[in-house]
């Protein structure tokens, strides 16, 4: 390796460090760890409640001498069907809603539970015994078909373990500071008279070999050492038990993908349609008063002109007409400036030749050089071709505004069936979805077409934006 | 004739301003939106008003909703809207107070400069002038065409001219035709649907229009 490299590699690794030490103190922790603490309270208390109520119900019942009755677990389990999908509806939404809360995880509802059936009419203590049966039925059925219902119940029994997991990552914290704690109050309660020989004390870990003895002050420092081991490694374990629920959470307490995909589709389409309206008001707005008002501009002018030329009988005031054809003619030339904007604002005459030839086009103009690399063996469809492009056009007017960047590289590619379209600039970064609605128009754009944004812009740069789409739309 | 021209098109503007002096007009003051030309109609009280529709902040009406106001506030100033484009619905509320002094034209029409003076000067004056295409709107829009359907293509010609706000005088010069055979053909038209005859150009204008509407 050579110097250059091992300096590198040295800064890695102090980064690493750097990232390691900070990580039990990042923003984002206290939400994680208050989440692993009542997700893994919840996830284990309904499950213990669950079998705490069915063994109750077989003990109470009356059956054949033996402690818990048959009958009675029979029965806890009806009731249980009965309830289950309710009841894990209900705990699923608390855990939504906490996921929403403290990871900002913002999964929506999944959709409400068929709706219950009516039993028949009767007549009289038969009938009641009928309609009573029917209900039951009836609401047997609807449980076992409430999909979203059973989703919760399976996310409710998946939680078991993660609980348990969870709870570990909380251990970690708490054996980590009791740890750490050691030699802060050793020396308060162990300042025996010497000669007096007091029982080690026991220090957990919350690793497999378990504990060990701490007997002198010394000894201490080894409890400390073990805690802030603890302390270090509990941001991550919290994290990877959050990162666990995470998926659960999104597949199983969510509305199903179908659902969602429903729920997707009516957002896009809702944001096209809007899309367009808005589009045709702007044009209608550029038209209004940039080119008409140009050429009504003109229009006056060259009336102006004619009166002047066609009044006087003798000579006309030829000074004054070359200043209104002059204008005129001024004028024209704007209208036509404008006009040919307009036109190539909603649709670039080169996108006919192709994305790449387009995309020369557009590079070519701009300020800051551009290096430009197009490789697309296939050939989008047209909508394709022409999101990739104003998301290009965009991303780079973006570059040129805010970046202050040298160089832009703009790459059009074809990775796995996907047109990929990545501009990359090496200027100040910081670029950020949530500020810039510029950003967010592109996303949106992508969105229409299951196509997605991929943004890196740390402060200080530099900026790199991939864009995904789809070949065909 | 003194005139406050409202239009926020820096460069129409200009050219309005232009044509009205080129002709000896007087223009008191040129603005850019509806509250400017409120306080500048009340400050000089001019003859009439050159108003564009869509004007700053909303880009919508403003222009028409000052126009309305300075219409009840000091009708002795003629309002001539400009716009690029024609809005039936804009056309019938300028003309409900029924009091003339009006105007309706497309913004193109400043083209034919001796017309659009023409047109400024009458509506000064207290009479009308409606673009062809308001008329020709409002003549599709009537609902009584059994009553249209009487008359003859020459009757219906002069019928628009008359809704326009032209004199029997302007219709006989537009139509290459006789003043006693426009006086002839309104007679006409004014027995087929109806309307009582009536002196002045602009009470016949909202009796026509009028008619139109119902």
């Amino acid at each position: 390796m050579d110097v250059t490299g091992t300096a590198t590699a040295g800064a890695a690794v102090r980064a690493g460090i750097r990232a390691a030490v900070r990580a039990p103190f990042a923003s984002r922790v206290p939400a994680e760890v208050l989440y692993a603490a009542v997700a893994a309270l919840l996830g284990l208390a309904v499950p213990c409640a669950v079998l705490g109520f069915a063994l109750a119900l077989g003990m109470v019942t009356p059956g054949h001498g033996e402690n818990v009755s048959i009958y009675g677990l029979v029965i806890a389990g009806v009731v249980l069907v009965l309830a289950a999908t309710r009841l894990a509806r209900g705990v699923g939404a608390v855990h939504r809603a906490l996921a929403r809360r403290l990871l900002g995880e913002d999964v929506r509802a999944p959709a409400g539970p068929p709706a219950a059936a009516r039993g028949g009419r009767g007549a009289g203590a038969r009938g009641a015994v009928t309609r009573l049966v029917a209900r039951l039925v009836a609401g047997l059925r609807d449980g076992l078909r409430d999909g979203p219902g059973w989703r919760a119940a399976a996310y409710l029994g998946l939680k078991i373990p993660l609980a348990l997991v969870q709870s570990y990552a909380l251990t970690c914290w708490i054996t980590g500071l009791v740890n750490v704690s050691y030699p802060f109050w050793w020396r308060l309660f162990r300042n025996h008279a010497p000669g007096v020989r007091l029982d080690p004390v026991l220090v957990f870990t919350t690793l497999p070999v378990g504990w060990f003895h701490v007997a002198t002050y010394a000894g201490t420092f080894a409890a400390f050492a073990v805690g802030a081991a603890a302390l270090l490694a509990a941001p991550w374990v919290t994290r990877a038990a959050v990162a666990i629920d995470r998926p659960l959470i999104r597949g199983l307490l969510g509305p199903g993908r179908l659902a969602q995909r429903v729920h997707d589709l009516e957002l896009t389409r809702a944001r096209a349609v809007d899309d367009s309206a808005a589009l045709l008001r702007q044009v209608e707005r550029d038209l209004h008063d940039g080119a008409q008002m140009r050429l009504a501009a003109l229009a006056l002018h060259l009336g102006l002109a004619k009166e002047k030329l066609g009044h006087a009988a003798g000579a006309p005031d030829l000074a004054g007409v070359r200043e209104l054809v002059d204008a005129a003619h001024r004028g024209a030339k704007d209208a036509l400036a404008e006009l040919r904007d307009l036109a190539r604002g909603l649709h670039p005459p080169a996108l006919d030749n192709g994305l790449s030839d387009a995309l020369a086009t557009l590079a070519a103009g701009s300020a800051i050089p551009v290096e430009l690399v197009s490789d697309v063996p296939v050939r989008p469809s047209p909508a394709i071709e022409t999101i990739a492009y104003f998301c290009a056009a965009e991303l780079l007017a973006n570059a040129a505004k805010h970046s202050h960047a040298d160089r832009i590289a703009i790459r059009a590619t074809e990775q796995d069936g996907l047109l990929v379209v990545t501009v990359a600039d090496d200027g100040v970064g910081g670029a950020d979805p949530a500020r810039g609605s510029g950003l967010r128009g592109l996303a949106a754009r992508a969105s229409m077409v299951d196509g997605r944004i991929d943004i890196s812009s740390p402060p200080g740069g530099p900026t790199r934006v991939a864009v995904a789409l789809p070949l065909r739309a | 004739m003194r005139v406050v021209i409202a239009e926020d098109a820096a460069l129409l503007r200009e050219g309005l301003i232009r044509l009205l002096e080129d002709r000896g007009h007087r223009v008191c003051a040129a603005v850019a939106d509806g509250e400017a030309l409120r306080a500048a109609v009340a400050e000089h009280r001019p003859d009439a008003a050159v108003v564009d529709i869509r004007m700053p902040p909303t880009h919508t009406d403003e222009g028409l909703r000052a126009a309305l106001d300075l219409r009840r506030d000091h009708p002795e100033t003629g309002v001539l809207i400009l716009s690029q484009y024609i809005e039936t619905r804009y056309a019938a509320r300028l003309l409900e107070g029924g009091a003339g002094g009006v105007g309706y034209l497309l913004k193109e029409r400043v083209a034919d400069v001796a017309e659009f003076a023409d047109g400024l000067a009458r509506v000064a004056a207290g009479g009308t002038a409606l673009d062809p295409e308001v008329v020709a709107q409002l003549l599709r829009a009537s609902r009584r065409a059994d009553g249209l359907a009487a008359l003859t293509p020459r009757e219906r010609d002069v019928l628009a001219r008359m809704a326009e706000g032209r004199s029997n005088a302007g219709i006989a010069a537009g139509l290459h035709i006789s003043g006693g055979s426009v006086e002839k053909h309104v007679a006409s038209i004014f027995g087929k649907l109806g309307l009582p005859p009536s002196e002045g150009d602009n009470r016949r204008v909202l009796a026509v229009l009028r008619y139109l509407r119902s």
